[in-house]
């Protein structure tokens, strides 16, 4: 009871961010009912999942400061589950997602046992080593499609099919997603505020100075690398219900972990709000330049490389995201 | 019984010996001294018996149990707590999260964290410091919220580690004051590391010198700063005659 | 039998190559410890440097080896100067973000001037021709001349670092920077220096890889991911480390053939059902993973 209260305590944000995210709360509420263009809908579902996944990955690399760039393995491993069990025993998505995420989870602490026994560069590298295995058995695995992937075959159900997640107009994924990204906000924000929280900031901040606090701080490394994982896992649950046909390399490629960590960083690392904002502007902007420059002729990879230099710029300039250079703003104003 | 007892403590990096033979007891209530020249080995030893180094040999017993092949979060779970020399304070953390960060050691609730860190900050006169970043506090202050984080794990021995290095007198007195009001009133057992000699006599009940890893004179304030071997340990040879009867003044 | 022993060879000559596209990396992360994502997307462009020059110029793709390095100096001293030293002082996470972004980049500019398809090298000296070794093992002209300049350029490289003043002093300052700094070695100068040697070194190997592996924007991150596999392995920051651990990731790249051997040896019908060429660079990637948490210095580590 006491968590669930503490879920919904957002009482140590400053008013003027709460009634923001209310009003853009209320705006996404409504969005699908305006008169918007599908490519519209389609991106701002692109902005929930990447959120999604920013949140997840926000808990143990923002509040952390792990730099895991492997998140795309299990984006791997939430979709193939459900999208293997949907077509091989036709199990519904509501059943098949806590499958996926037990697999995940499963699977996040046998790696995540030896990977935080590592810090720094090194855990970096590794995090993408393991997830590139993964991929590379994916592309062989004939039980799983190989490297040709999985489709869901819309016709074999009846659509709109609440059970399996199966439906025929995006505005149906738009609400089920909006639902989760709820959850998952108010979830991160009962995190950031839980014991686990507290010492994880606290290892991040000082790993001697976590021990002789009681911290077992490997242990909380791997328990957060586990709610990072369920995150994760359960959109890419989602995922394959909404794409219909995955793939290893559009599901686990090096390119799909960064971008995870990438929305974090941009928005902020570490804080509540930083995965939303980063996702809030790097999807639609790489949705858009995309539609606009990566259909010219002779264009090929320019909507990259101006997404390439955004990086860039955030890493030199402002490491710590927008929301740092809301922070800083705040702190100045203040004294 | 003895709330904590080195015996023995040897600690090697490598090839040099940073404690040589070290063995002392410490009664429940007690305010202990540490002093010693810088790089006697005093942070050492703090190190082993908090257990983040792992001993090279010797024994150490905290409230009737061997503590020396524990790691630190497990010393620290049995009622040991420390500070750290050079460390502050998160500064990502306000001063209250910081204290609940070592209140949550004995709590899960959020709620009851959150209320032991608030009585801890009044206890020590920090409560108008609470909602602030740390790394926008003074050090003196910073060097309190790490005391009131060590106290958050309700220790029942508290290891300081150079508290006052760094402050101004003024500064000295108030930390000397809470670290006196943490011992008195608190009931915590304390031992104190100084470099600055002057500090821990005033304060301790008594005291241990540490030089060259080892240790070299152990007993009340008084008799340790007429101790010939203390004084020539701070202050060389020359000094030993003439200042034989005198006050230890480094 | 045969296959055992080509399976060496092969494994031992290709290792011999990626020795040299470790070189940079390890040289780099020694001066400044910062991980470089873009280190493959050199190596690409080493390739294409290669490749396009000995078109253009009629010349055997062996040839244009100092204009590759050219290159590759000037990109890496570039690199440095317009976007590194920017990131060098930020925390761990903005190093890697930013190196990434730079691999982005380079990749795609690759995409959008040189387009998306592979690209080989046809006509040379040295293509389609091969050595008769003795015991059936049969080289490629094109890798023998590979590895056999790579051993070269490598130790040209290790000479430069080791006998010359301008060498000992990018040493000094990997070992020490602080105390280099005192000695009146400017840091900036010498990690300046150390992406240019690394940017040379890795475009060379580019160059000869070229003339037995086909080139596309995409093909960096492979040769990113073994260099870093080769320099965890040897040590970060180690530069004869990363000679042996390439000999050791060349061979782990031949694990298909020694699976072949043992199949053909065992008989076990089921070991003929593997797709083992498909798990070619798995192993790399498992190498590196358990290299690193079993032996986190690298077998040959001098700096931690």
């Amino acid at each position: 009871m006491e968590a669930l209260k503490n879920a919904f305590d957002f009482s140590d944000q400053p008013r003027l961010d709460l009634t923001i995210a209310g009003a853009l709360a209320l705006f996404l509420l409504i969005f699908p009912l305006l008169p918007v263009s599908a490519f519209a809908l389609a991106t701002m579902i692109q902005f929930f999942i990447f959120s999604l996944y920013g949140m997840g990955w926000n808990t143990i690399g923002g509040y952390g400061g792990q730099v895991d760039l492997g998140k795309a393995q299990y984006v791997g491993i939430g979709a193939y589950t459900t999208a293997v069990l949907l077509i091989r025993w036709d199990i519904p998505f509501w059943f098949s997602m806590p499958i996926g995420v037990l697999l995940a989870v499963s699977w996040s602490f046998i790696i995540g046992y030896p990977l935080f026994r590592l810090s720094g560069h090194y855990f970096a590298i590794a995090t993408i080593a393991t997830s590139l295995v993964l991929k590379d058995l994916f592309e062989v695995w004939d039980f799983v499609g190989a490297a040709r992937g999985l489709e869901i075959s819309p016709i074999a159900y009846q659509p709109p099919d609440y059970l399996r997640l199966i439906f025929k107009e995006d505005i149906y994924y738009y609400y089920v997603l909006f639902a989760f990204f709820l959850v998952g906000i108010l979830y991160l924000n009962w995190f950031r505020k839980s014991r686990l929280g507290f010492q994880l900031r606290a290892i991040k901040d000082n790993e001697d100075v976590a021990r002789s606090l009681g911290i077992n701080v490997h242990w909380a490394k791997i328990k957060t690398y586990a709610i990072a994982t369920g995150y994760v896992s359960v959109v890419g649950s989602f995922h394959a219900c909404y794409i219909k046909a995955i793939e290893p390399e559009d599901t686990m490629s090096l390119d799909i972990s960064i971008l995870i960590a990438l929305m974090a960083m941009l928005g902020g690392a570490g804080s509540l709000w930083g995965p939303i904002i980063g996702a809030g502007i790097l999807i639609p902007l790489k949705s858009y330049l995309k539609e606009w420059l990566g259909g010219m002729a002779g264009l090929a990879g320019m909507d990259l490389i101006l997404y390439a230099v955004i990086i860039m710029l955030i890493s030199a300039k402002e490491p710590r995201g927008v929301w740092g250079i809301v922070e800083r703003w705040r702190r100045r104003k203040r004294s | 019984m003895a709330l904590l007892a080195v015996e023995n403590l040897v600690k090697d990096f490598g090839g040099l010996r940073a404690n040589d033979d070290i063995s002392f007891t410490l009664e429940k209530g007690e305010l202990l001294g540490l002093i010693g020249p810088n790089g006697a080995g005093k942070t050492t030893l703090f190190n082993c018996i908090a257990g983040k180094h792992p001993v090279t040999a010797g024994r150490i017993v905290f409230d009737d149990e061997d503590i020396t092949a524990l790691k630190a979060p497990e010393v620290a779970r049995r009622g040991l707590a420390r500070t750290f020399q050079v460390y502050a304070a998160a500064g990502d953390l306000t001063v209250r999260e910081n204290v609940m960060v070592g209140c949550f050691m004995r709590t899960a609730s959020r709620r009851k964290a959150r209320e032991r860190a608030d009585a801890i900050l009044e206890d020590l006169n920090l409560t108008a410091a609470a909602p602030q970043y740390v790394s926008e506090l003074p050090v003196a202050a910073q060097k309190q919220v790490t005391m009131a984080t060590a106290l958050g794990t309700r220790p029942k021995l508290l290891l300081l580690d150079e508290v006052a290095a760094g402050l101004n007198p003024g500064e000295i007195e108030e930390i000397m004051a809470s670290i006196r009001h943490i011992h008195h009133d608190l009931g915590v057992t304390v031992i104190l590391i100084e470099h600055v000699m002057e500090l821990v006599m005033r304060t301790s009940d008594r005291v241990i010198v540490i030089d060259s890893g080892r240790k070299i004179a152990e007993g009340l304030p008084d008799e340790v700063a007429r101790d010939p071997q203390v004084i020539k340990a701070y202050l060389g040879d020359r000094y030993v005659q003439e200042a034989g009867g005198g006050e230890a003044h480094p | 039998m045969e296959i055992l022993a080509s399976s060496i060879v092969a494994g031992l000559l290709f290792g011999m190559v990626l020795a040299l596209v470790a070189l940079g990396l390890t040289i780099i992360f020694g001066v400044m410890d910062i991980i470089n994502f873009a280190h493959g997307e050199f190596l690409m462009y080493g390739m294409y440097t290669a490749l396009l020059a000995s078109q253009v110029l009629g010349v055997d793709p062996l040839l244009t080896l100092p204009l590759a390095a050219l290159v590759g100096f000037l990109l890496g001293i570039a690199c440095y100067k317009g976007f590194i030293t920017y990131i060098l002082r930020g925390p761990m996470i903005a190093q890697l973000l930013g190196t990434f972004g730079l691999m982005l980049l380079l990749r795609n500019i690759a995409l959008l001037v040189f387009g998306s398809e592979d690209r080989a090298v046809h006509h040379g000296v040295l293509v389609d021709k091969s050595f008769e070794m003795g015991m059936g093992i049969i080289v490629p002209a094109t890798k023998l001349a590979a590895a056999g300049l790579s051993v070269v350029a490598f130790v040209a490289v290790w000479l430069l670092m080791n006998r010359t003043r301008m060498g000992k002093a990018l040493t000094a300052t990997a070992l020490n920077p602080q105390g280099a700094r005192y000695m009146g070695i400017s840091t900036e100068k010498m990690n300046a220096l150390a992406w240019g040697i690394g940017g040379a070194s890795v475009t060379v190997a580019g160059a000869l890889i070229v003339n037995f592996w086909p080139v596309n924007p995409y093909v960096g991150l492979l040769f990113t991911m073994i260099a870093f596999t080769i320099v965890a392995l040897g040590g970060f920051g180690s530069v004869p480390g990363a000679f042996f651990a390439a000999l050791v990731v060349g061979l782990i790249t031949e694990i298909p053939g020694f699976w072949d051997f043992l199949t053909y040896t065992l008989e076990l019908d089921w070991m003929y059902d593997v797709p083992m060429t498909s798990f070619k660079y798995m192993w790399i990637y498992v190498a590196y993973f358990i290299i690193m948490v079993v032996r986190p210095r690298g077998l040959f580590g001098w700096k931690h």
